[in-house]
């Protein structure tokens, strides 16, 4: 058992690399690409500087946790769009039947598809998120905090985009379902959870779980607290195994097709 | 020894059907009416281990399906499916170490990185050690000849080239049974001859069973001692190529040049294919008359060239696929 899982991840993180080392074979579209996400995401700070120049509280978060939040959001964004970025086109791959190559091989469908291609420019965001935590102070504390949160994030993310993309086994096109549950997830990331009352903050502890991704992670570096971490952990285990379980179920539904498709 | 068992097999596909124009999109979002294709209805076989096995049929008529689900990508609906006793329904991962897939089609292969890259990269997916996928690399590319371009990128290569990696990185993991399917495509002949005589070099010195669907008649003839023919869903023919040939080829084509015209209209046992006065072309039903008639009948005398030749394998498939349309 242990071996297989070894396995699986070797093979995971061979095929990251080779993906990588395609990404790099145009220097300049590769750096622009990095430089440029980090420069997006930095244009959006500037609203909440003139925001804190009038009060010095927003929903509960000083500046430094605002930049801590952008940290974690972008943080989040990049692990799961640069280490697992065909979970944001399953729905396509499902409806054009393009996992046969995947499925002829004795490794896990869904881990080899996902982790088939990275996207540069989610590198940008998680360089984004590392300086953010260098503003907001950076510990060996917060740093291994801040990584392990912005890895359960992003499997958390991904796993939403899988879920939603398996959908496409039972009913054809959901990519728009997918891409709305994909943006929802990213646009609330980046406001202070004090603002949101009621029945959206009940949804973005539940069904939009950002509360999980970005929210519980920035109270947990700002202040310790162990029932917090706990609940960050168990749902990131809850949404992988459910992620997991429901795609299995559909792709015994999957049927494929004669389209002619290059690995490019 | 089978090591293919195929039983009562079936496969069926449920598509949407959608009326003409926007009106027809509305009302299928409405009242969405459905039709289910038997892409594979019941078929059963079976394939010995070594054995280079055709598996063909025209366009839609469940060959690719068939395929896909004795290699595990396909859940069949009903029957029983055991390649190397294992059921690829349940087993699809132990069944990968087993086979090999390549799909004419479809690439395998990373285009950015070299074929020797992307052996490597197989090897790994098969758990193989280091030490052995260096060695089995080595012996691959001295069978298929690959040494030339062993390091250049995939996206450089010519399709043929590329299509002999595919072959090896499919061969990597040392496979019991390989699936061919369309391995030919888009390929020129000499590029068709090779592939073939390696095909045939890799059956003879590891004993892999190969498992070929094309539509390539050249490929079957030259590679495969049984034919299976499938149409609409099901298995129409499933004999050995010499038998093929031999129940199918009691008829004979007879191209003769003429020193004077001749009739043949109200012969019996004779069709006339193509008659332009001194060049004449006919077809010789031996069952009803020989070979040796008709050629009196145009009289030696006044041939001054002939030519007698089987009708092609190609043509004898296709009247295969006519005669046993089953719906």
């Amino acid at each position: 058992m242990l071996t297989v899982v070894k396995n699986q991840c070797r093979i995971s993180f061979l095929s990251i690399k080779y993906a990588l080392m395609r990404e790099m074979l145009n220097k300049t579209t590769f750096i622009t690409n990095v430089i440029f996400m980090v420069l997006n995401n930095a244009s959006f700070i500037i609203q909440w500087i003139v925001l804190y120049s009038l009060r010095n509280d927003i929903g509960g978060y000083t500046f430094r946790q605002v930049l801590l939040l952008w940290g974690m959001a972008s943080g989040t964004y990049g692990v799961a769009h640069f280490f697992f970025k065909k979970a944001f086109s399953l729905s396509d791959i499902i409806n054009n039947g393009k996992l046969d190559s995947f499925l002829v091989q004795p490794k896990n469908v869904l881990l080899s598809v996902i982790v088939s291609d990275v996207e540069t420019s989610a590198l940008g965001d998680m360089l984004y998120g590392f300086i953010m935590l260098i503003i907001y102070g950076i510990t060996p504390y917060t740093l291994i905090l801040y990584c392990l949160f912005i890895i359960c994030g992003g499997l958390i993310l991904t796993s939403i985009s899988v879920i939603l993309s398996s959908l496409s086994f039972w009913f054809s096109k959901t990519d728009m379902i997918a891409e709305t549950g994909n943006n929802l997830m990213v646009n609330f990331a980046t406001y202070p959870d004090g603002i949101f009352k009621g029945l959206v903050k009940a949804l973005l502890f539940t069904f939009i779980p950002v509360g999980i991704t970005t929210f519980i992670p920035v109270h947990v570096i700002t202040e310790f607290n162990i029932n917090l971490f706990i609940i960050v952990i168990l749902v990131t285990v809850i949404f992988i195994t459910l992620a997991f379980l429901i795609f299995f179920r559909g792709l015994k539904r999957y049927s494929s097709s004669n389209l002619m498709v290059a690995r490019i | 020894m089978a090591i293919i068992k195929v039983k009562n097999l079936s496969k069926t596909f449920k598509v949407k059907l959608k009326e003409k124009g926007l009106k027809g999109s509305l009302k299928s979002i409405v009242k969405p009416r459905y039709k289910t294709i038997h892409a594979v209805k019941n078929i059963s076989f079976e394939v010995d281990k070594g054995e280079m096995i055709a598996f063909i049929g025209p366009n839609g008529a469940g060959k690719s399906t068939t395929i896909k689900m004795l290699t595990g990508i396909l859940y069949p609906d009903k029957g029983d499916i055991k390649v190397l006793d294992i059921n690829p329904k349940y087993e699809r991962k132990t069944l990968a170490y087993n086979i090999g897939t390549v799909f004419g089609q479809k690439e395998q292969l990373w285009t950015h990185l070299t074929p020797y890259d992307n052996f490597k990269f197989f090897g790994a997916i098969y758990d193989i050690p280091e030490s052995r996928v260096e060695s089995k690399i080595k012996e691959l590319s001295m069978l298929f000849e690959l040494e030339e371009f062993i390091n250049t990128p995939v996206r450089n290569l010519s399709l043929g080239q590329r299509i002999r990696c595919e072959i090896v990185a499919s061969l990597i993991h040392e496979p019991k049974i390989l699936f061919l399917d369309e391995p030919t495509i888009g390929l020129d002949p000499v590029v068709k001859g090779n592939i073939r005589t390696l095909i045939k070099r890799m059956n003879k010195e590891f004993k892999t069973t190969i498992f070929l669907t094309s539509h390539d008649v050249s490929d079957i003839e030259k590679l495969c001692k049984r034919v299976i023919i499938i149409n609409n869903g099901k298995i129409v023919l499933d004999d050995d190529m010499t038998n093929l040939k031999y129940n199918y080829l009691n008829k004979k084509i007879v191209e003769a040049k003429m020193k004077e015209k001749v009739n043949l209209d109200d012969e019996d046992g004779i069709t006339i294919i193509k008659d332009k006065g001194y060049n004449l072309k006919i077809e010789v039903d031996t069952k009803k008359r020989s070979v040796a008639d008709a050629i009196k009948l145009l009289n030696p005398d006044n041939i001054i060239d002939i030519n007698i030749s089987n009708v092609p394998l190609e043509e004898i498939i296709s009247s295969i696929y006519k005669e046993r349309d089953v719906k």
